[in-house]
């Protein structure tokens, strides 16, 4: 009873410094730094071309950045959880061309697409899961094989046929702004991406991820079961790459045998960016978010000079890699005998 | 003196090497077969090596960095960076010596940078080299402009013979790969340098106790990966006589697949590269044989992946608790054929 109550008691004195305590916090966090950044290069892009600041432009960088986010937000989970998915991108590109063939010529609606998009998703992330889950091969290996396998499936779902008339009832959920600035897609995405932040932060589950990535030995002595939370992050990452893929036909209103091939390492780009450790145990659902929307917006600003050619785009996401793992100093485990004597040479 | 009980020879489970060997020539006799032109009267088989020397030269640098325990995902990108700069060499006059070296030089400084970042800085491999290939490749985009060189006047014959010569029958392109295989052999196996990359891979901590230093074992192994790196790319500019950069991006999965199917552990510390080099064959014959037999690229993505996963998945299970049971098992049975049944 009595240790009860000190565990009641003890917080308030804590309650006292919270305000500045959570201000800080607030500064410090990825998101914020990231905002502040995306700030600076709207600013520095329309001061340099004035029409960069114009609701369509916006608007459309939203949601060309919905696709990358969902396929991230699935990363996100994943790499939560200390593992690493390379083959999300193949994934979209699946689901994208399976609902697109119904689409075209079947005359999908929007509700069966968007679960037919979920249903190619979980099923190729279980393959995922089941590899690296219950096999238990090195993610990377085991999504290294199936990237190769889904890449290869994509194409003998084509059959050479691309999928290109995708009716305005889809696209024009890209394209319609219910404020400007704001496509109809990017508020549709939005309860994902708070459900996958609530989930995350409040629920068992979402505690065990973290607490697998961080530490699967210990997570195990816990008694969480760590075998069972890694599948269901495979298939989590699965189920949001395939609604990516719908999202996909709608903002690209299209798909071919090759779609997604090179989105695999760009979400684990906008995931890094967002703030999400490789190391596992570490990260959030809003990184995603907000580190896709922040590749896609420098991006399209790049693209704005013309002095920039556009062959330095694959550059400017590896820049902003290696600037989001250095300004992260836990991410790096700088090798120990290294450290001193570089102090050394310094001094 | 009783006569000495006649024991059955101990048996063994055959290593990785003899399964993959066992399944090299399976699948060379199954292409030449079903596939009429696959050993085009014995020689034809050879000359086939000569479009995936370049991913096999690219797995062995992949193979001393992964026994780091690392991983260098920038090899394709730098392999098209060196058929750039090789290429742009060439253009300008100089000769296929220089212009090889160039090559080299400019993918070992992105080795460099890379094992500089990797250990020094103490940043994650994977992260590294994610970030690396990017910007790598836009650099090799850039610098082979709107007509990649190679395509309006093609190379000199002394540079094309290094992708698609050949001495007394056997292509350069082979020559070149087995001959760096046997050198990566003999340095991970005989040198000072080749051991102490075990030993990082092994155990970072211990290598660093015991004073062999993991800071110049990294960088010195992703050097040695950019500069192998580049060298596959000029023998993939040289077949191709072109330096088309986006064309050797397409050599990462193969030849990082070939040295996992190969046996190196992925956590660094356990492989032979002898056993990358036969697997970097049987994964070169697969596509050859079924591109040759009429199935499209994409499906020997398809395939690759999925000899990756089945072998690795048969590997991994042989190795973790079945490996001793099975091996005792083959013994019970072999012995019982071996003795004949005692009578009573």
């Amino acid at each position: 009873m009595t240790a009860a109550q000190t565990i009641e008691t003890s917080p308030a004195p804590r309650q006292l410094q919270r305000p500045t305590r959570q201000l800080t916090a607030l500064l410090r966090r990825r998101e914020t730094l990231l905002i502040a950044l995306m700030a600076i290069v709207i600013a520095i892009s329309t001061g340099a071309h004035p029409y960069f600041w114009a609701a369509g432009n916006f608007g459309s960088i939203l949601a060309d950045s919905m696709v990358i986010t969902l396929l991230a937000l699935g990363e996100t989970f994943v790499m939560l959880g200390r593992g690493i998915d390379l083959s999300v991108g193949v994934i979209m590109g699946l689901a994208a061309i399976t609902v697109g063939f119904q689409i075209q010529d079947h005359g999908m609606t929007l509700l069966p697409a968007l679960f037919l998009g979920a249903a190619v998703g979980v099923a190729l992330g279980i393959g995922n899961a089941l590899l690296v889950a219950a096999m238990r091969l090195p993610p990377i290996i085991a999504t290294l094989g199936t990237l190769g396998v889904y890449s290869g499936l994509e194409f003998v779902v084509t059959n050479g046929n691309q999928v290109n008339t995708i009716p305005n009832e889809f696209t024009n959920l890209a394209s319609n702004q219910v404020l400007p600035g704001i496509p109809e897609i990017f508020l549709y995405s939005l309860p994902l991406i708070l459900i996958a932040a609530l989930v995350l932060r409040h629920t068992v589950f979402g505690r065990s991820v973290y607490a697998v990535g961080d530490d699967a030995e210990s997570a195990y002595r816990a008694g969480i079961p760590v075998r069972r939370v890694l599948f269901a992050t495979y298939v989590i990452a699965g189920l949001l790459s395939g609604l990516a893929g719908v999202v996909f036909l709608i903002y690209t209103s299209g798909a071919s045998a090759t779609t997604g091939v090179n989105d695999n390492l760009t979400a684990i780009a906008a995931a890094l960016i967002g703030g999400t450790a490789l190391t596992g145990g570490r990260g959030g659902a809003f990184g995603a978010l907000v580190g896709s929307v922040f590749l896609t917006l420098t991006l399209t600003a790049m693209s704005f000079f013309p002095e920039i050619s556009d062959v330095w785009q694959p550059a400017g996401v590896g820049v902003l890699v290696l600037l989001a793992v250095l300004s992260d100093r836990r991410a790096r485990q700088a090798n120990f005998t290294a450290r001193p004597r570089l102090r050394r040479l310094f001094r | 003196m009783t006569a000495m009980l006649e024991l059955p020879k101990r048996w063994r489970l055959p290593g990785w090497g003899s399964w993959l060997a066992a399944a090299l020539v399976a699948e060379l006799i199954f292409f030449t077969l079903t596939t009429r032109h696959f050993a085009g009267g014995g020689t034809g088989m050879l000359d086939l090596s000569e479009q995936f020397a370049p991913t096999g030269v690219l797995s062995l640098g992949s193979a001393l960095v992964i026994l780091t325990g690392n991983i260098d995902l920038s090899v394709a990108a730098n392999a098209s960076l060196a058929a750039v700069v090789a290429g742009i060499a060439l253009d300008h006059g100089m000769g296929t010596a220089v212009a090889v070296l160039l090559a080299i030089a400019a993918g070992t400084v992105v080795g460099i940078f890379n094992g500089i970042a990797v250990a020094v800085l103490g940043i994650d491999s994977l992260l590294v080299t994610l970030a690396t290939q990017f910007i790598v490749t836009s650099i090799a985009t850039s610098a082979a402009g709107q007509s990649p060189p190679g395509t309006l006047k093609p190379f000199p014959v002394s540079f094309q013979a290094i992708g698609q010569g050949s001495v007394a029958g056997i292509p350069n392109a082979l020559l070149i790969f087995l001959i760096l295989g046997l050198a990566v052999i003999v340095v991970v196996g005989y040198t000072t340098f080749g051991r102490s990359t075990v030993l990082v891979g092994y155990n970072r901590r211990a290598a660093d106790y015991t004073g062999v230093g993991s800071l110049g074992t990294v960088i010195g192994v992703f050097m040695i990966s950019g500069a192998v790196a580049s060298l596959a790319g000029v023998l993939f500019a040289a077949y191709y006589n072109s330096a088309v950069p986006e064309n050797a991006a397409v050599l990462l999965l193969p030849a990082i697949t070939a040295v996992v199917l190969g046996g190196v552990d992925i956590f660094g510390g356990r492989g032979r590269i002898g056993e990358v080099i036969v697997a970097a064959l049987l994964l070169g014959y697969l596509s050859q044989g079924m591109l040759l037999s009429g199935d499209s690229s994409l499906a020997v993505t398809m395939v690759t992946g999925l000899v990756l996963i089945g072998a690795l998945v048969l590997k991994i299970s042989l190795e973790r608790n079945n490996r001793e049971l099975l091996a005792a098992r083959m013994r019970q049975i072999q012995g019982s054929f071996l003795r004949p049944e005692r009578p009573g």
